[in-house]
């Protein structure tokens, strides 16, 4: 067996050479590279697993906002709730105010129509009776029935104040004596004489008729009127009838 | 190759060195490993193309047997064991080229890598356990076993050397003997057996060094095997 050592340390070197070669050619650069790419990959994983916990982050901060949202939406919708009960309770009240109001013066006003309207009708009333009467005493002779009042307006007269009856005297004025119909001579003589006898002095006259006072005599001074006749008896009872009504219609509306 | 496998025949001097023609193939050899290599790693991307990837991939696949292998993490031993591997490989694959004759069909270069392997085991063993607890491992499990594993040692790298010498050796030599006698196309099958039996020795040498290198390396932790069982 031969062994040449000359070859053999030659193979050795060169073995140890090939072995530093592919170090430096081969197996460093591959290495490097591989490293590098597993570099990469754990980077990009571990960027991927930061995007991943920012995006759970940014998750959880839009899950909070949403939240948010929600009790911010549900606040003011119970806010507007509210407002607007509150907005209906005062224009329900404001409405039920109206309503009472309205109907209070719609009540008013047909009190009041009513009133007026009675008012009419005790007017018409009056007048009607008035003029029924009118009627059914100028079917009894005017004159007949104004004889009789004379000896009335003597107690008229009489019934006067003493300082009125003698201001009529005294200030020598005329006084006026109308009648429903004309008088006779001797009747203006009467009166005459009734009303010196009465008021102790002669006092000039007028005698005038006026048909509208139906039957009567009525005496107008310039310091005293006496209406003794139909019309004024009329006129007296329709303006009690009236004062009646109203005096029944107030107390009603106190009542 | 028919004439004795034991000769080497000189290409020429260097002064009083002859270079013989394994030496020379081995250059060649060399030149077309390192060539190759920085040829395709000038270059190296993230995103790699198909060398790149082949590359990538065959030195994936050594990092990976040498992590089962020797247990260890493979960085400080890829270098030795890649390189072993890769010119065993394409020197037994160097049979394909007409008139070349693979260096490790001759005795000194499997005797260098031998020598190479028996070395990197000492130089591995001294800084992984230090002088004295390298030294105890050879009187191990008891001081009656320290002329056996001494031999052990010696034997086992003659046992690298011969393993590979005579299986390529014997395939060349079978090749040629069967060319001379049968012509052309004859040895073809044997050649292909011839690759086969190649790239097997270079995976077993590679396999015998790391386990080797492993034995003469401190076990590693209890935890660290557990946790690499499953790679």
């Amino acid at each position: 067996m031969h062994l040449d050592v000359w070859t053999l340390a030659l193979q050795t070197i060169n073995v140890l050479v090939l072995v530093w070669l592919l170090a430096r050619f081969l197996f460093r650069p591959i290495t490097a590279i591989i490293a590098e790419r597993r570099a990469a990959a754990e980077k990009l994983l571990a960027d991927a697993t930061a995007v991943q916990a920012n995006a759970r982050a940014t998750e959880a901060e839009l899950a909070r906002l949403r939240s948010g949202f929600s009790a911010e939406a549900d606040r003011i919708l119970a806010q507007a709730h509210a407002q607007a009960a509150a907005d209906r309770a005062a224009l329900l009240q404001q409405a039920t105010e109206q309503a009472t109001q309205l109907r209070k013066d719609a009540e008013a006003a047909i009190q009041r129509d009513r009133v007026a309207a009675q008012a009419e009708l005790d007017q018409q009333a009056c007048s009607l009776a008035a003029s029924i009467a009118r009627r059914l005493l100028g079917r009894i002779p005017a004159k007949s029935a104004t004889a009789g009042l004379i000896d009335t307006l003597a107690a008229d007269v009489a019934a006067l104040p003493e300082a009125t009856r003698r201001e009529i005297v005294t200030q020598g004025e005329a006084v006026e004596i109308v009648t429903a119909v004309p008088l006779g001579p001797q009747e203006q003589h009467a009166c005459r004489d009734m009303l010196a006898g009465i008021l102790d002095g002669a006092v000039e006259i007028a005698f005038h008729s006026d048909p509208s006072l139906i039957a009567g005599i009525e005496l107008h001074g310039p310091h005293a009127r006496i209406r003794n006749s139909w019309k004024a008896d009329l006129e007296r009872i329709a303006a009690e009838l009236q004062g009646d009504k109203s005096s029944a219609v107030e107390a009603r509306r106190l009542a | 190759m028919i004439a004795s496998p034991l000769a080497t025949s000189v290409a020429f001097t260097l002064g009083p060195v002859p270079v013989t023609t394994p030496v020379v193939a081995t250059w060649g050899l060399m030149a077309l490993l390192a060539g190759g290599s920085w040829l395709l790693t000038r270059r190296l991307t993230l995103h790699p193309r198909a060398p790149q990837a082949a590359l990538e991939l065959l030195v994936q696949a050594i990092e990976a047997q040498i992590r089962d292998t020797m247990r260890v993490e493979p960085a400080p031993y890829l270098p030795l064991i890649g390189t072993l591997f890769l010119f065993i490989f394409a020197a037994n694959w160097s049979t394909l080229i007409p008139g070349a004759e693979p260096p490790t069909a001759h005795l000194e270069t499997d005797a260098a890598m031998a020598l190479i392997v028996f070395a990197a085991g000492i130089y591995f063993g001294i800084r992984s356990r230090g002088a004295k607890g390298y030294l105890a491992t050879f009187a191990e499990p008891t001081l009656l076993m320290l002329p056996l594993n001494l031999a052990e040692t010696v034997t086992r790298t003659f046992s690298l050397v011969v393993r590979l010498f005579g299986n390529v050796m014997s395939s060349v030599f079978v090749v040629g003997i069967v060319l001379s006698l049968a012509g052309l196309l004859v040895p073809i099958p044997l050649m292909a057996l011839d690759l086969l039996t190649g790239a097997v020795q270079a995976y077993i040498f590679s396999i015998l060094a790391m386990v080797f290198i492993g034995g003469a390396l401190a076990p590693p932790p209890a935890d660290s095997n557990r946790e690499k069982a499953p790679a």
